[in-house]
């Protein structure tokens, strides 16, 4: 009584008869079931296992990759923003620093200037008292020439030799004459 | 090296098998010469069987179902032996399928289940791929011991066969699998909520008619248990019957083409016979996975209803 089906049948019924053209038994059966199911594991432990593993290990990684990049890429934006605000800062600092600097330059030109108003006048000034002295100095000669000149013309014009007295007399006038 | 130990210890198991076969075979030669003059040309429909181990017959099927997956095995081992972050060659070409039948199979049964599941599926399809294009290779099921006929030597014992062209191979691997989805099903719903899926009343009536919808149901349920038990039955036949005529059509068109032109006329079917392998090895895969689908169903609907907990 070899030929079986699990599904056990009559003897000599349409099953046994199937089974019999298909040469299922029992045994037969029993064993290709064992077989398979080392077969399954054996491929599950040394064929799938091994490569799904490998597959695994690889989400993992690109789905650590992607989270680093993400994490890089928040970084990133964080330190930008940093940056920003340091660049907000020190231009801020900068434009004070200018301010200060302008107004600081402002002053000091200012006072420059007032200094250097005040040098000019001084030098004007001076140069004024200069050019008066000088000019009261010239006057002096130009009366003394002037003097000797009616001095020599009057000697001249009167064909005589003027005394001392004389042209100190003549250069007295002259000098009242001029002054007025 | 354990590997290539591994392979020796094989292959003088395998050859001291057909020693053992040849002594066996000796016994009944002459009742197969006699049975051979009736004997019509093609595969025989049952598996010899080679030796026992035990009470338990080993048939040149199971030979060449082992032989598969010792050269799956090395292959992947060999693929897989310096596995690099950035796949290459043969790494490559294993991660492709292997990751390509996840996927496949991730958008039938949800990401869930694949996981759970996934090593059965991968196996199943691997395995029948392996197996049916292993037995196209010429002198499987063609060379081993026969006799002589008046239309020419005829071969009643072939030292190799088809794993799938054996309906027990077929039928073993229909029934692991009901077991595997039993387990899963159970796993998934519990004993209550898998007698629940089959017989509950679904639908949300209430009244008389939901006394109705119980007697509805437990009959829909009582076929749905013939079905269930109907589905390894289904399943073997549909592969072994592919295979089993497929490796017969090859032997009738070798035939007919005779000693010179035989490989031309059976040439266009070794073609078919390769379309035939990958999709029998995809339909047995996918009906599996759809019936484990069903009877998971339940539990992957519930698992994401708000509140409930996942069992």
């Amino acid at each position: 009584m070899n030929h079986l089906l699990l599904l056990a049948a009559a003897e000599g019924g349409p099953v046994e008869q199937i089974a019999k053209t298909f040469g299922a038994n029992v045994p037969a059966l029993i064993a290709n079931a064992i077989s398979f199911t080392l077969v399954a594991l054996i491929l599950k432990k040394w064929a799938v296992g091994p490569i799904q593993t490998m597959l695994e290990e690889r989400r993992r990684l690109i789905a650590e990759g992607l989270a680093n990049a993400d994490k890089t890429k928040a970084e990133l934006a964080n330190a930008q923003a940093k940056s920003q605000e340091l660049l907000n800062q020190a231009g801020l600092q900068a434009n004070k620093i200018i301010e200060e600097a302008r107004a600081a330059s402002a002053k000091i030109s200012e006072v420059e200037r007032q200094k250097a108003v005040a040098d000019a006048a001084d030098i004007l000034a001076k140069a004024r008292q200069a050019g008066d002295a000088e000019l009261v100095r010239l006057k002096g000669e130009l009366r003394k020439e002037f003097g000797k000149l009616v001095v020599a013309a009057s000697a001249r014009v009167s064909g005589k030799i003027l005394s001392f007295e004389d042209q100190q007399r003549l250069a007295e006038e002259t000098n009242k004459q001029l002054a007025a | 090296m354990r590997l290539i130990r591994i392979f020796l210890a094989l292959t003088t198991w395998a050859w001291f098998s057909f020693a053992g076969f040849a002594a066996e075979h000796g016994a009944h030669a002459a009742e197969g010469a006699a049975h051979a003059e009736h004997a019509s040309e093609g595969l025989p429909t049952a598996a010899p069987v080679l030796f026992h181990v035990g009470p338990l017959p080993v048939t040149n099927s199971m030979v060449v179902t082992w032989a598969v997956a010792l050269l799956l095995v090395v292959a992947v081992r060999v693929a897989t032996k310096d596995m690099q972050m950035v796949p290459r060659g043969a790494q490559n070409f294993w991660e492709w399928l292997v990751e390509g039948l996840y996927e496949f199979l991730e958008g039938i049964l949800g990401a869930d289940l694949v996981k759970r599941t996934f090593w059965f599926f991968a196996t199943i399809f691997l395995l029948i791929v392996a197996t049916n294009w292993f037995g196209l290779l010429p002198g499987v099921g063609t060379i081993g011991y026969g006799v002589q006929t008046a239309h020419g030597f005829h071969v009643t014992d072939p030292f190799l066969r088809g794993a799938n062209a054996d309906f027990n191979m077929t039928f073993a691997m229909s029934l692991v699998f009901f077991v595997c989805w039993t387990l899963w099903a159970v796993q998934a719903n519990g004993i209550g909520g898998f007698l629940k899926h089959i017989f509950a009343p679904k639908g949300g009536t209430t009244g008389p008619l939901f006394v109705l919808m119980v007697v509805v149901f437990f009959a829909v349920g009582l076929l749905e248990i013939v079905s269930i038990l109907f589905r390894p039955v289904s399943l073997s036949f549909r592969l072994y019957g592919n295979i089993f005529a497929g490796e017969n059509m090859l032997e009738a068109m070798t035939h007919l083409g005779g000693p010179v032109f035989g490989w031309l006329t059976s040439l266009p079917f070794y073609f078919m016979e390769l379309m035939v392998g990958i999709v029998q090895a995809l339909v047995f895969t996918l009906l599996t996975a759809v019936f484990t689908l069903l009877i998971c169903a339940h539990d992957e609907e519930h698992a994401h209803e708000p509140g409930t907990a996942h069992h």
